[in-house]
């Protein structure tokens, strides 16, 4: 009786083991790695993609695994290192930039000009520009999103505002008036860097212009410029005046999120793809983006953002074609679910109805379509060591230990 | 009932059978050998090689030689000894507040109290909780508007002490630290604890006898007997707040404006945010270094005190 358990057992544990190595549907199976966890707004746009490319490809099967943002980053990093095939995933999210390019300088990126040719007239080349190293594409944008300030106009209409203000004294005009009433005007999450980001370089920009901002990043220009140091000033005066929520410095980016939709903060300054969750709270809101502070060198019409986020083929996928293909499917339509769900603006010209769209999306979507010049977030736009560098002087003006000299004085030293 | 002795003797010649040769020594250890240099001789090794270069993970490696160690202790935007400076303060928090709590405690439960289990038990709780419960725990404790502390603070008429604990410079350490110790007082009780059951009880009773107090039985039996179990809870008071890392990286990720860095969350910075792989590994050897250094210094103090 044991002998015969044995060998049951044996027998089992053999077909087992043998189950492991394949997959028991018959379907090509292509790893998806992204960061579209439970709690990120990406994810109904990402499982509506799946599920419209599964219906389409009955034969193969997408493993979608999310991660948490910033794990993700030590994740994809430790992967590439790696760099076995059955570590790494077919496909893989990526922020464009610096980031995707020191994967793609490494030859670890599958280029994806071949596999474009059907899509030729459904995404602008100037959507393309932030995944394109060395004339070549090799990254699919699933979004495009820019800088908004999102505004509470149930709080705005407390202290005498029926619109958002447009020019830089209106806008100290209303802080003023909310603080004086004992409301806070912005939060800004200290803890996460890239979030007071979002403040600083809306008002570098409306302060020194695109055309200027975009060479700094790019390091085509010196940091050494007087009136960055004016914009920084700026930004330090509003906090200095209690236009900020000071336990913002402690929190996270959801737990400001948090504040402005629970109506505890007037205003919220960060990338559109935050449309949907305004647009649900329950005040009634409004999007502008940040007043001009010197209109000789910028204008109303310029703004932080670009198509940042997108999909990527490993160079190492065992079925190239496949998953280039796949990519570029599930980019487009990733692009659709997130636009019609107000997640972000479509990088991918839209071909379906968008009669249903938010009322908050369209007002960004206008303010897109007037855009005259856009710069790619900072962090995003440099590569990692100089965009750390940045951040740690960005992190110093939020705390105030550094002004605006001292953030170019630094800036220049470090980075050029 | 003994075994017999015909199966002893058979036993004993094929032990000294096997003992003579030392081929079966060397295959009986080669898999645990195999796997001892694998998990921890060769990361060490690969760290200490990649420290020489400079190397962004991907690309293609420059040689440095030891620049790196020379960045590393010259450079103010690295802070590498502001984060080995909030390390070693926290293992003097551990040493000197962390140990006697746990200390008081394992005496307190030796000596057979009413409850002893359910002390042990409670007290040991947090340790066996996930450090990033505990950290989003405390996250909440802290918070500014609504976490108990400030509100606590408020309901007793001292607004004015409250602060933003994890985002001012001044108190951030402070309040990275409190969790930190709390989390493990438990575990080194339990260790002191085991050591001071192992304390024979005649040695107890005959000093009692002689009429110690309680406070002479700790310091002149327990004390001396426990004294090999003290110098491992220091030791890994010390090595473990050198390698502290997953509190404080849920807590604070080393700000605000590097106030609660330590070596491990600047080693992660370097490594997955820098991109600067050769740094990173500097940094990991320097930590593997000082974890050594440590450990054969508390030796050596606790053998010059023999």
């Amino acid at each position: 009786m044991k002998k015969i358990l044995c060998i049951l057992l044996a027998v089992c544990l053999v077909f087992g083991l043998a189950a492991c190595g394949k997959k028991g549907d018959g379907k090509t199976h292509l790893k998806l790695w992204c960061i579209a966890t439970e709690s990120d707004a990406n994810r109904p746009a990402y499982l509506d993609a799946i599920a419209d490319y599964e219906a389409a490809h009955p034969d193969v099967k997408i493993d979608m695994e999310a991660y948490e943002n910033e794990s993700y980053k030590t994740k994809i990093k430790a992967a590439m290192m790696g760099g076995s095939s059955e570590d790494l995933p077919d496909i893989f999210f990526t922020w464009s930039g610096a980031f995707l390019g020191d994967f793609v300088d490494a030859g670890k990126v599958q280029l994806l000009d071949s596999y474009y040719g059907p899509y030729a007239d459904a995404i602008p080349e100037v959507m393309l520009a932030n995944t394109t190293y060395n004339g070549g594409h090799y990254g699919v944008p699933t979004t495009f999103n820019i800088v908004a300030m999102y505004a509470n106009m149930d709080m705005l209409k407390e202290v005498g505002w029926d619109h958002v203000p447009e020019t830089y004294e209106d806008l100290i005009a209303c802080c003023d008036a909310l603080v004086a009433a004992g409301k806070i005007p912005f939060g800004c999450a200290g803890k996460e860097t890239w979030c007071v980001t979002e403040y600083l370089e809306p008002i570098i920009i409306k302060t020194i212009g695109y055309e200027a901002l975009g060479k700094i990043f790019k390091g085509e220009a010196t940091w050494n410029d007087p009136d960055i140091a004016k914009a920084v000033s700026t930004f330090q005066d509003m906090i200095n005046k209690g236009y900020f929520d000071p336990a913002g410095i402690a929190l996270g980016n959801d737990e400001v999120k948090a504040n402005f939709l629970a109506g505890k903060t007037a205003f919220y300054q960060n990338g559109s793809w935050n449309t949907g969750e305004v647009d649900d709270a329950s005040f009634k809101s409004a999007v502008a983006l940040f007043p001009v502070m010197n209109s000789s060198r910028s204008s109303y019409d310029q703004t932080i953002g670009g198509p940042s986020d997108a999909l990527a083929v490993c160079a190492s996928s065992k079925n190239l074609d496949l998953a280039s293909d796949a990519a570029i499917f599930l980019g487009k339509e990733i692009c659709h679910y997130n636009y019609l769900n107000a997640v972000g603006l479509p990088a991918w010209i839209p071909d379906y109805d968008t009669s249903s769209l938010p009322a908050l999306m369209v007002d960004i979507a206008d303010i897109v379509a007037k855009c005259e010049g856009m710069v790619l977030f900072g962090d995003t736009a440099m590569s990692a060591d100089p965009a750390n560098t940045y951040l740690s002087y960005v992190a110093q003006v939020y705390g105030c230990e550094i002004d605006g000299e001292g953030f170019v004085a630094g800036l220049t030293k470090d980075l050029g | 009932m003994g075994v017999p002795p015909p199966l002893k003797e058979w036993e004993n010649r094929i032990m000294n059978k096997l003992y003579s040769r030392k081929i079966h020594i060397i295959v009986f250890l080669l898999p645990a050998l195999i796997l001892f240099c694998g998990v921890l001789i060769a990361p060490i090794g690969a760290s200490g090689y990649f420290s020489l270069f400079d190397w962004n993970g991907l690309g293609e490696k420059t040689f440095l030689g030891f620049a790196n160690y020379r960045e590393l202790f010259t450079s103010d935007e690295i802070g590498f000894l502001k984060a080995l400076g909030n390390s070693l303060l926290l293992a003097v928090f551990s040493v000197f507040l962390q140990l006697p709590l746990a200390l008081g405690l394992a005496l307190t439960l030796g000596k057979k109290i009413k409850g002893e289990r359910l002390f042990l038990s409670v007290y040991f709780m947090p340790v066996l909780i996930s450090t990033v419960v505990i950290g989003q725990l405390w996250l909440k404790i802290y918070n500014p508007d609504y976490g108990i502390l400030n509100v606590f603070l408020r309901s007793i008429g001292l607004e004015k002490w409250t602060r933003i604990w994890l985002g001012t410079k001044q108190t951030a350490l402070g309040a990275v630290f409190v969790p930190t110790l709390w989390q493990y007082v438990g575990y080194h009780m339990l260790l002191l604890y085991a050591g001071v059951k192992s304390v024979p009880p005649e040695l107890r009773e005959a000093a009692m006898l002689d009429g110690a107090s309680d406070r002479q039985v700790n310091r002149y039996i327990v004390l001396p007997y426990i004294k090999p179990i003290i110098r491992i809870s220091v030791i890994f008071a010390v090595t473990g707040s050198l390698k502290s890392f997953d509190l404080i990286y849920v807590l604070t990720n080393g700000g605000p404006l590097h106030a609660t860095e330590v070596p491990s969350t600047l080693m992660i910075n370097m490594l997955f945010l820098r991109n600067r792989y050769g740094m990173g590994s500097t940094i990991a050897v320097m930590l593997i270094i000082l974890c050594f250094g440590f450990a054969l210094l508390i030796s050596a103090i606790f053998r010059e005190e023999d």
